[in-house]
């Protein structure tokens, strides 16, 4: 049963919905715009509702409520009528696309800045989905939506989302699933492990990890195709050791392009994780918590070019880079080093570039040049800074207020309550 | 920005190819081609939503008009924002079998199935009212040999009483894939039914497990079916005339 405008729908709470249009519809069901007591909302309505305990897994994840804030959650159900029944959640807010328009390059990153965040906000949601023991089953490259201009992440169709361990009958898309999953296993936090690395590398790299040239060769993708190429023989297309799958020039464009401008530190993750070893073993794949380590680490690595004021990456071990714009050699002459377990993380620095102290989206500093043309770092956190300098003096650096990238200046920054040791230096 | 973000172009996707085959014999004369070309026009900005939100592929449309001979009505696959649909008008006899001969023909490499990123198995959909009145037994051998036929999505919708379902679950490789109509505004939801169905179904990397594409547009047209289609079957069929 459909349901026209007008029309009112009985709420599980008590109160109703009035619909007033189609927003639109899937292989599942259909988005209507509704009313909720003089609020617009979504519900997603189900003609032929999924058999089994669909309803109520639904009831007890509105009950259990949202992992966090990026989840686009079922906040309320409405009551059966004549079998049929939906759900109803928040509606999508302006300005963010669908990730499926990235890949369509209908939509592009505003910069390698939001890029990361989104790919941070990824991680968390699913780290906080999974501590929650939910697996979310089928994922895939219709689940996000994400801003452009600043990276941040809404993700949708959580009605499948399941206790880990129960099954909502749900496949998901041969391109996204574990080869496990391909091969006709069953769906779980490693499954969805899986599929989070298949979608960080289209994020990063804009392509599928998997499609290179083998699987360009093949012209007709037919279903047992798909178990092959996605499942029992599937293949990374920069597989440090198998190289028969490499990415097509022409074809595989934003990959080849990519590939080599990003830190080390993510292309080994994505060999590693995308390894025959990993494809084969789901226990050996990393938690998501790893994911954001690695993908912070990699974001130390980007610094704004003082010429062009584009963003590169930098090698933090020296400073010294080729803007991968305007092609000018750049030598940071400043690194804050930052003590971290094992050793440190060093972040070159450079005006312009935004300096995350810990591993979430929220930067802490940012490093601009003062009126006299002196690299200050300024405090854009709201905890007071306490700095010691190479004499022995004790300074206070307020939210808002600079200090000097000087050599030698020992910083204790604050955040969430840890403190973070860090001391500037030179190259 | 970045100007390596500028240039960030489409992920290079496969294509999906939607044949129709569509019956232009003498008794298709009047109000049933009419509405095969009325719904063939309005399912094509749908097939163009569909292709132009899908990351996994794009979809290309072909049609072949069969009646004493065959014509396709373009010589190529087009996308369905450039596949103006042109009126067909129905005259003469039935040769489904010489259709799947020229069928058979198109769907190679040499033929429509060139696509530069390589394609997803193809849709095809056939709409006949009536028998075959030619070999269609060897025509459609020849075309049951093609690899490209094999793994496609098979659909046929049979309009009235005097189709020969037989032959069409022949063709579909399955009589739960024929879908009878029994009136015209039946048959327009059947064709915008099974057309979208197919087009998402097709367009789409598989779900793992053992069902098929086509068995998945069978389910999902049987279900629509049973919400939209009121096709009780009448006593006479005064409207096809």
């Amino acid at each position: 049963m459909e349901l026209a405008a007008k029309q009112n729908i009985d709420l599980a709470k008590g109160n109703h919905a009035t619909v007033v249009k189609e927003l639109g519809r899937g292989g599942q069901g259909i988005v209507y715009l509704v009313d909720v007591d003089g609020k617009q909302m979504a519900l997603k309505w189900y003609p032929k509702p999924p058999a089994g305990g669909f309803y109520k897994n639904l009831q007890r994840n509105v009950h259990d409520g949202a992992p966090s804030e990026a989840f686009i959650w079922p906040e309320d159900l409405t009551v059966k009528s004549n079998g049929c029944f939906g759900y109803l959640m928040r509606l999508r807010p302006e300005g963010y696309s669908e990730f499926g328009s990235f890949l369509l390059a209908k939509a592009r990153f505003k910069s390698f800045d939001a890029m990361f965040t989104a790919a941070m906000k990824i991680c968390d949601g699913f780290r906080l989905l999974h501590l929650h023991g939910y697996s979310y089953q089928d994922l895939n490259d219709g689940n996000f939506f994400i801003n452009p201009e600043t990276g941040d992440v809404l993700i949708c169709d959580n009605d499948n989302v399941m206790a880990e361990g129960e099954q909502s009958g749900i496949m998901g898309k041969a391109r996204y699933m574990a080869p496990e999953v391909v091969a006709g296993g069953k769906p779980n936090k490693y499954s969805d492990r899986f599929s989070l690395s298949v979608l960080l590398f289209m994020l990063f790299f804009a392509n599928h990890p998997f499609e290179g040239s083998r699987v360009s060769d093949c012209p007709c993708m037919t279903e047992d195709f798909e178990k092959k190429f996605y499942g029992s023989e599937a293949v990374f297309i920069f597989d440090p050791v198998n190289r028969y799958n490499r990415p097509v020039p022409g074809k595989h464009i934003n990959a080849i392009k990519r590939w080599p401008i990003f830190p080390k530190v993510l292309k080994d993750a994505f060999a590693s994780e995308l390894s025959q070893e990993k494809l084969k073993n789901p226990t050996k794949r990393i938690i998501e918590g790893e994911w954001e380590k690695i993908i912070a680490r990699a974001r130390d690595e980007l610094i704004v070019c003082p010429y062009c004021k584009k963003e590169t990456f930098v090698d933090p071990a020296n400073g010294l880079t080729e803007c991968m714009d305007c092609g000018k050699k750049i030598h940071a002459t400043k690194v804050l080093s930052i003590a971290a377990q094992p050793g440190s993380r060093d972040i070159q620095l450079t005006p312009g570039s935004r300096i995350f102290i810990d591993r979430d989206t929220v930067p802490e500093a940012a490093v601009e040049n003062d009126s006299n043309g002196i690299m200050v770092i300024r405090n854009i956190s709201s905890e007071k800074w306490t700095v010691e300098t190479p004499s022995g003096k004790v300074k206070l650096v307020d939210p808002r207020g600079i200090m000097p990238a000087k050599e030698g200046l020992k910083i204790c920054f604050k955040v969430k309550g840890s403190d973070y040791k860090a001391v500037i230096k030179s190259n | 920005m970045s100007s390596i973000l500028d240039e960030t172009v489409e992920v290079p996707r496969r294509t999906m190819t939607l044949f129709f085959l569509v019956d232009t014999s003498g008794s298709m004369e009047g109000k049933k081609i009419g509405a095969v070309n009325e719904s063939i026009q309005n399912v094509l900005p749908m097939i163009e939503e569909i292709s132009e939100t899908n990351p996994d592929a794009a979809i290309n449309v072909a049609a072949l008009q069969f009646s004493t001979g065959t014509s396709w009505v373009y010589d190529e696959p087009k996308p369905a924002q450039d596949f103006v649909w042109q009126d067909v008008s129905a005259d003469g006899l039935t040769c489904l079998g010489e259709a799947c001969e020229e069928l058979n023909s198109k769907l190679s490499r040499s033929g429509f199935m060139k696509a530069a990123s390589g394609s997803y198995a193809p849709a095809i959909i056939l709409l006949s009212d009536g028998e075959p009145t030619d070999d269609f037994d060897s025509g459609l051998a020849e075309l049951k040999a093609n690899n490209w036929f094999k793994s496609a999505i098979k659909i046929a919708i049979a309009i009235g009483d005097d189709a020969d379902n037989e032959k069409l679950a022949q063709f579909t490789g399955t009589s739960e894939a024929v879908f009878t109509v029994h009136n015209i505004d039946a048959l327009k939801k059947m064709i915008r039914i099974v057309v979208v169905t197919s087009s998402q179904v097709g367009s789409k990397s598989s779900a793992a497990g053992d069902t098929t594409k086509q068995k998945q547009v069978i389910e999902q047209v049987q279900d629509a079916q049973k919400e939209e289609i009121t096709d009780a079957p009448s006593s006479n069929y005064d409207d096809w005339n």
